[in-house]
């Protein structure tokens, strides 16, 4: 009964401890979970629903030299800040939205991902498509094309099943 | 008649009191201590698999390892701290002699920044003294029911006893 006076009588000082403790340690995770572009290959995904962690974690079992992390969006992540997408590397999106962000996709017919008639597709374990055909894009600010890093995961995408 | 001077904080009750400072830093540090490298072993460990739930984890290790410092050092820390220092000055400072019929009264109440005590009246004819003594010696005074007290600062520091 003591203890759950004193508790009260400093509630403030308790919960300015939680809150300074979840910033702190938030702000710590995202250097622990995010690195600088170069490093990372970031994938966006105009889908339904999907699994981005288990994705992400699926692609960097094998990741290609040089890269710390693989980092998976659904385009969601980005409504609030449209220049981090300029950066992406790859993006997986539907037939009629390919126009719409065609700033953002390399210039080609890119790789088909799902066929809605016959229902094949790449990397379903992790993805749920919806009711169209997706594709699959390199992404046209991409700094990981030349290098041949973005291609690489990419095939490795295409060939999960 | 024999008469004994019988003060409020013995040798005892001081090397108690830091005692009981000691081992609430020690707690505290180490707890502290083990919580940070809970958290680092936490944050080695992740993974973009798990990086959610090892946030959750070290939010969680270090809020509730920072509330029970706060506890043992707000209140059972800081009290001894400040009850010490109560002591040390009833015993160092110079005292005047009360006499008197004593009575400890039952209301308690915390000086700010101190401790927490209790108002005792000395009554002499028409005349009452009010005075402060520490709660936690507050019994010792109410079993002992003395005639004369001795005062430093407003505060009982010691009493006599008529046998």
């Amino acid at each position: 009964m003591r203890a759950i006076k004193n508790i009260l009588s400093q509630l403030h000082t308790f919960v300015l401890w939680l809150l300074a403790s979840a910033i702190f340690w938030g702000w710590i995770f995202t250097f622990v979970t995010d690195t600088s572009v170069e490093k990372k290959i970031t994938v966006y995904c105009e889908v339904p629903q999907m699994e981005d962690r288990l994705l992400a974690a699926a692609l960097e079992e094998d990741m290609p030299e040089g890269l710390r992390m693989i980092k998976v969006h659904p385009f969601s992540y980005v409504m609030f800040d449209m220049e981090s997408i300029g950066k992406g590397d790859i993006f997986i999106v539907p037939a009629a939205d390919r126009e719409e962000l065609a700033e953002y996709l390399a210039p080609g017919e890119g790789e088909k991902i799902y066929d809605t008639a016959s229902g094949e597709g790449a990397a379903k374990t992790y993805i749920q498509y919806g009711n169209e055909d997706y594709y699959l894009y390199l992404g046209s600010g991409s700094v990981h094309i030349e290098d041949g890093k973005a291609q690489a995961v990419a095939q490795r995408l295409l060939a999960m099943p | 008649m024999n008469s004994r001077i019988t003060e409020l904080y013995s040798d005892a009750d001081m090397a108690g009191l830091a005692g009981r400072i000691r081992r609430c830093k020690v707690f505290c540090w180490a707890l502290a201590l083990a919580a940070l490298a809970a958290c680092i072993t936490m944050i080695m460990l992740t993974n973009t698999a798990n990086a959610p739930r090892m946030e959750g984890a070290t939010v969680a290790v270090s809020t509730v390892a920072g509330w029970v410092v706060l506890y043992v050092f707000l209140f059972m820390q800081t009290p001894a701290r400040r009850e010490l220092a109560h002591a040390r000055m009833l015993r160092q400072e110079e005292r005047e002699r009360v006499e008197g019929a004593v009575a400890v009264k039952e209301e308690r109440f915390t000086i700010r920044k101190s401790v927490a005590v209790r108002r005792v009246e000395v009554t002499v004819g028409d005349e009452t003294q009010r005075l402060l003594v520490c709660d936690s010696r507050s019994k010792d005074l109410v079993s002992a029911r003395p005639a004369v007290l001795y005062v430093c600062h407003g505060y009982v520091a010691a009493y006599e006893v008529t046998a």
